[in-house]
């Protein structure tokens, strides 16, 4: 009786969080409706492959019976049109919009508390931390994710990279319950999506297993990682062929997932790739592009074989490193990456550089609308400001992925070696 | 986090008071030589260098130098790198040979065996005088005395298959900086290193006092008991001045960035102005505007004079019927703002001249403003404009569309045309521009009320938000001016500027308070936030030069203008003038701003390492040191349960923090929203607020929630480090507006509890209210009105916080930029919805 009492307090409090958060965001978008086309506007929120923009680009073409993808703006994948066709014209009934969009957040937010409750960051099958008792409740969590000011922002700019954080979001989450086709379902909308969250599937799978495993009737990790790619491509099949049956023809692969891999549209964002190869030589370009990707799908295998007691905290540093590395990344990439890092309260205490890195990236949040200011819109400037920011936020950024993987590796390691516990170590 | 505190200072702090006496002696003496040496009235360094000319050196009267030499050094740079040399190696000797023997020794025949020899070499064998100072030649033979031990011990090393003997060391060594750093005594160092061989070798053991007397002496005088500095300085004590040391670090930053700002007008810093762009060539071409235009220029004044006490609608129906005789195209615009209150409108009315060898795609804009910005009616400017447009209708040699603006007013008019040209007006309130020309290349606004005869031109160029125009264009100006017209020109009111430090400084500092307030200061600086490079020109002062020769200067800058092959990019968009041709640049000037705002970060990161590492326990500090050493007694009794990291509460400083950063929206909010008349007593409310707050705030935190020690210094380091983010973030947008608010908030880098000494609290809270911008701004205001009995509180209330004047610049974005800059299919995205 009182569990359910507690549980019910809990619900009663999550309700009222989101409720103040979906308030919080339907305030800003009618208190200020100039603020929603302002972000939209902004490269850091609004990237090729995201905009919300360019999907209003894909809609019209869509709506007057032409190829999206003729005009070369929309970058996004088929299966948004039809949802977003179904929604009255955002430039006339435009809160229909802001709910979807609050809607998904909340959604998200959701996934989150399961994630924050189900206390995978601290214990997991294979490892449990000695620190693991100090952690912060789902409703923590789910709070610090949907009153994130990068959160909040990204929700008014409305790019699409929402839904693929939700997604990627409730693939865990659904992983974390045990149900691994939903899980593998939602990992596949993410990836078809937005391609990159293809490369959480070897710690989806991980985490998956673990969480399933019967301790008296052991299954297979091949066995279930075979079922769960075949599951993933099935689904993501399904998707191409329903993508095909609505454009009427294949180029829609070419246009989305050729534009994140060949990387044809320069626009600046807060990512390292637009400025790198707006200055490359023509005939080095798919060298470098191989050379790219391959840098950012080597962490998955490396991160998955180091930290296999831990596949929550790989998929954590995953979409840290894909905030920082993936090609058109935005700031949903980052508030991604940190709605799962209070997962890892109980390694905190071992973060070195909590401080550095909280004010370089908030040097980086200020900076980097000035600069683009000046190299923009005052021309004062030029684009080496702006890249020199996003410079200093992919160093704030990797800091604290660098940081929390060294925290969460010498919890383990204190494991081992109890004798060290508090004492400082140094690497020669 | 415990290497960043503790890398070596602690341990080169210890080191420095652990100096023996003699070299204690030796290192002040240097520096308080050189100190003596910076006054020019008395030259120190020929009373003691060792001058090998003259004949009475081995004579009593000048013997001295034998000694003083090497005390004495040419500059600080001389001076620094030789102490930094010496002190190590001098400590060495005397720990070894002790203070006395040192003290013998280096007063005797080490300091004059080497000179000696030196000056018999030089004058008997070279037959040269080259007079020498400075420690080097110590450094040098103590470093051949300890090559000697080292080679005694360890006589080769080997590099590669050669071995060199050890005592070569210092021999390279005086090579090495003989080929390397210029004006070096290459002989007088080689005389340093003999004699110090052959100390090494035991050849001059003989000239050391002997043991027995040094004893006798010490035991004697007691020396080991009377002289300071012979017993070690606790450690304790190093360590607790090392842990105070970022206010200091942070004093310093502030002192150095101030001065930073005051050495700026000196001619070392500053630069002389220069064309950077050469297309535009100015005052290389003749200028025809004279002769008969004269007539019609009178005509054109009679006809403006009479249009005075006329109505806007008439006098633009009147200026279209002449724009129209003249041949140009003529486009007329109403526009209604409301501003706080108040409702300004009126309708502009300009003409286009279609470039003769041009294709419409860019265009020169002159302004004449009916009144100026005073309200002044612009009588002579606008029939020196419309004589111009005419004179310029019969060239052929335009390549740039050249558009006559007349607002009726100086801001609100100009504002609404510049903002429907780019078309990011509201065209509710303001009308569209019914003809449009190209992007506009550059802005001359003339502002000539007075009648009289004129003896320069004042060029005003801040912009709104502090952006300036580039610097070419003023440069363009001062020099066709100047160099072509032989009129003066002169800047921020400086009409009488001498090119003194002091005139230039007051040049500067005007300046930067316009930067600073961000506001229109004429009809040119609504141009600036578009990228369009602008200026207002006012004639100023009794002289004889007439309107012709206004005429013919704005001639002059618009054939420079005509000749652009791109937008104006070469030269400076961040500078500060100090006087019409000297310039500090960006790169100059911007540490000054930078270093204030680094010291609250400094300040910032050292509170907050401080709170995660608690003070050692108390065993090491004697009885006397405890009880200084305790600020509050929860910090110490916290830190004795868990000696070392601790767990910071970090809740209740970043919830307060985040509040009072989003409780500065409230004034935002309302200066935005408040009408024109309340907004001088809104001031003075938010200002009083400001005042009363932070106090009932403090009393609310610690009566309701106790907090720590350790949150106080949290909630301070979060606030510094926000405000040094802000200001340096700001200080890339508008420098003089982050340097005076950086200025004004340097106290509260050093705020702390003052636990025993109430009084000094309060002091420190009332410097504190004193220094608060509200207030400061206030009484500047008050100040002006009582000085000039005019209005100075509209002027305060411009440039309120830093919030709102980053908010203005952001807000001031506009489209056109985009569509230029952006790449093209968002253009076409943002078309898109008209198909």
């Amino acid at each position: 009786m009182p569990k359910d009492k507690m549980s019910f307090q809990a619900t009663a409090g999550t309700a009222g969080l989101f409720v103040v958060a979906a308030a919080l965001r339907l305030l800003l978008f009618t208190a200020f409706p100039g603020l929603p086309n302002l972000l939209t506007g902004r490269v850091e929120i609004s990237t090729p492959v995201t905009s919300f923009k360019r999907l209003q680009e894909g809609l019209f073409l869509y709506n007057h019976n032409v190829s999206p993808y003729d005009g070369g703006v929309y970058h996004q994948a088929p299966l948004l049109l039809p949802l977003f066709s179904l929604l009255p014209d955002p430039s006339t009934y435009p809160i229909f919009t802001y709910i979807l969009y609050t809607l998904v957040d909340l959604l998200s937010a959701n996934a989150l508390y399961k994630i924050a409750e189900s206390g995978e960051g601290g214990a997991s099958r294979l490892y449990s931390s000695p620190r693991k008792e100090k952690r912060w409740s789902g409703y923590v969590v789910a709070a610090l994710f949907l009153f994130n000011p990068f959160t909040i922002a990204t929700c008014i700019g409305r790019p699409t990279s929402v839904f693929t954080t939700c997604a990627i979001l409730h693939a865990v989450a659904k992983a974390l319950s045990g149900n691994i086709f939903t899980s593998m379902l939602s990992l596949s909308f993410a990836a078809y999506l937005s391609m990159y969250p293809l490369l959480l599937l070897p710690p989806m799978v991980i985490l998956a297993y673990d969480r399933t495993y019967n301790p008296k009737a052991p299954k297979s990790l091949v066995q279930l990682a075979g079922m769960c790619t075949l599951a993933v491509g099935v689904s993501l099949s399904l998707l191409f062929l329903s993508s095909y049956a609505l454009t009427g023809s294949w180029e829609f692969l070419s246009s989305t997932y050729g534009t994140q891999l060949t990387l044809t549209d320069l626009t600046p964002n807060a990512g390292l790739w637009w400025y790198f190869f707006t200055e490359m030589f023509d005939s080095f370009r798919s060298f470098f592009l191989g050379v790219f990707w391959l840098h950012l799908s080597s962490y998955t295998p490396a991160l998955t074989i180091r930290l296999r007691q831990q596949p929550l905290a790989v998929i954590t540093l995953l979409l840290g490193i894909f905030a920082i590395f993936k090609p058109y990344p935005s700031i949903a990439d980052t508030s991604l990456f940190l709605s799962l890092v209070p997962c890892f309260r109980h390694v905190f205490p071992l973060l070195r550089y909590s401080f550095v890195t909280a004010s370089v990236v908030l040097y980086g949040t200020f900076l980097g609308p000035a600069f683009y200011h000046l190299w923009v819109y005052a021309g004062s400037g030029n684009a080496n400001f702006f890249y020199a920011i996003t410079l200093v936020w992919s160093l704030g950024l990797s800091l604290l992925v660098s940081d929390l993987a060294f925290a969460v590796l010498r919890d383990e390691w204190e494991v081992e070696r109890p004798e060290m516990r508090g004492k400082e170590i140094r690497q020669i | 986090m415990p290497n960043v505190q503790s890398f070596s200072s602690l341990r080169a702090r210890s080191y420095v008071f652990r100096l023996p006496l003699f070299t204690r002696l030796m290192v002040s003496a240097i520096v308080v030589l050189w100190l003596v040496g910076i006054q020019s009235a008395w030259d120190l360094r020929k009373w003691g260098c060792l001058d090998t000319e003259r004949d009475e050196l081995f004579h009593r009267t000048d013997a001295y130098r034998m000694n003083t030499f090497p005390l004495i050094h040419l500059n600080l740079l001389h001076a620094l790198l030789n102490l930094l040399a010496l002190t190590p190696l001098l400590e060495r000797f005397e720990s070894e040979y002790g203070t006395l023997t040192s003290a013998a020794m280096f007063f005797g025949p080490l300091t004059t065996i080497p000179a000696i020899a030196y000056v018999v070499l030089e004058r008997v064998i070279f037959r040269v005088n080259t007079p020498v100072m400075g420690a080097s030649m110590w450094v040098f033979l103590l470093l051949s005395v300890e090559a000697m031990r080292t080679y005694k011990i360890n006589p080769y090393f080997i590099i590669g298959t050669v071995q060199v003997p050890t005592w070569t060391t210092p021999l390279v060594m005086a090579f090495v900086t003989a080929a390397l750093i210029p004006s070096t005594s290459f002989l007088g160092h080689l005389c340093g290193i003999c004699t110090g061989y052959l100390f090494g070798l035991g050849y001059l053991k003989f000239t050391a006092p002997p043991e027995k007397i040094l004893r006798w002496i010490e035991g004697k005088l007691n020396l080991l008991g009377r002289l300071p500095h012979y017993p070690r300085r606790s450690l304790w004590a190093a360590a607790r001045s090392c842990r105070r040391r970022p206010p200091y670090i942070s004093l310093l930053l502030i002192v150095v960035g101030v001065a930073w700002l005051f050495m700026l007008p000196l001619n070392d810093y500053s630069r002389r102005t220069y064309i950077s762009e050469n297309a535009l060539l100015p005052g290389q071409v003749h200028t025809y505007f004279g002769g008969s235009d004269q007539n019609v220029l009178r005509a054109y004044r009679h006809e403006v004079g009479a249009l005075e006490n006329k109505t806007n609608t008439e006098v633009n129906d009147k200026l279209e019927h002449m724009f129209r005789s003249m041949g140009l195209k003529v486009g007329r615009q109403n526009y209604t703002y409301t501003t706080s209150g108040n409702t300004v409108a009126g309708e502009n009315v300009y003409a286009i001249l279609q470039a003769p060898r041009g294709d419409a795609t860019e265009a020169i804009v002159l302004v004449a403003a009916w009144r100026n910005v005073k309200g002044e009616f612009n009588r002579n400017g606008l029939a020196v404009a419309l004589a111009l447009t005419r004179y310029f209708k019969r060239w052929s040699l335009w390549s740039k569309d050249i558009i006559l603006v007349v607002p009726p007013d100086s801001r609100a008019g100009t504002q609404a045309w510049v903002d429907a040209y780019h078309d990011s007006h509201d065209s509710r309130r303001v009308a569209d521009l019914p003809i449009k020309s190209g992007a506009l290349q550059g802005a001359l606004a003339i502002d000539y009320p007075q009648e009289e005869r004129f003896e320069g031109v004042h060029i005003v160029y801040d912009g709104i938000n502090g952006q300036l125009p580039n610097l070419d264009l003023i440069n363009s100006v001062t020099n066709i001016a100047s160099g072509q017209m032989g009129m003066g020109s002169s800047i921020q009111h400086m009409f009488h500027h001498n090119d003194q430090y002091r005139d230039r400084l007051t040049c500067m500092l005007r300046g930067m308070v316009n930067q600073g307030l961000g506001h229109a200061v004429g009809p040119h600086s609504s141009f600036i936030p578009y990228h369009v490079d602008a200026i207002t020109i006012q004639p100023v002062g009794q002289g004889w030069h007439d309107e012709m020769g206004l005429g013919r200067l704005v001639e002059g800058t618009f054939r420079s203008l005509n000749n652009l092959l791109e937008h104006l990019h070469q030269s400076f968009f961040f500078y500060l003038l100090m006087q019409k041709e000297r310039f500090v640049s960006i790169g100059t000037y911007l540490p000054s701003a930078m270093l204030i705002a680094a010291n609250f970060t400094i300040t910032a990161i050292a509170l907050w390492v401080k709170t995660g590492y608690a003070p050692k326990t108390k065993e090491t500090k004697d009885v006397k040191e405890k009880k200084e050493g305790t600020d509050s007694k929860k910090v110490d009794q916290k830190t004795e349960e868990t000696p070392a990291a601790v767990e910071r509460e970090l809740y209740l400083p970043l919830s307060l923090v985040t509040g009072c950063q989003f409780l500065g929206f409230v004034p935002l909010f309302v200066f935005n929203h408040a009408p024109a008349s309340l907004l001088a007593p809104l001031f003075v409310v938010v200002t009083l607020l400001s005042l009363v707050l932070p106090h009932a705030l403090s009393f609310f935190l610690v009566t309701t929630y106790k907090p720590t020690h350790q949150q106080y210094q949290l909630i301070t380091s979060f606030f510094l480090l926000l405000l040094g983010m802000f200001l340096s973030t700001l200080a890339t947008l508008n420098f003089s507006l982050a340097f005076l608010v950086g200025l004004l908030a340097t106290p509260l880098t050093f705020v702390r509890p003052f636990p025993k000494l109430p009084a000094a609290g309060y002091a420190y809270s009332a410097l504190l209210s004193v220094l608060n911008p509200g207030v400061v701004v206030l009484s500047a205001a008050v100040a002006a009105t009582t000085l000039q009995g005019s209005s100075g509180l509209g002027l305060g209330v411009v440039g309120v916080t830093p919030w709102e004047a980053v908010q203005k610049t952001g807000s001031s974005r506009r489209s056109i930029r985009l569509n230029r800059v952006a790449p093209p299919h968002l253009g076409a995205n943002l078309r898109m919805p008209s198909l």
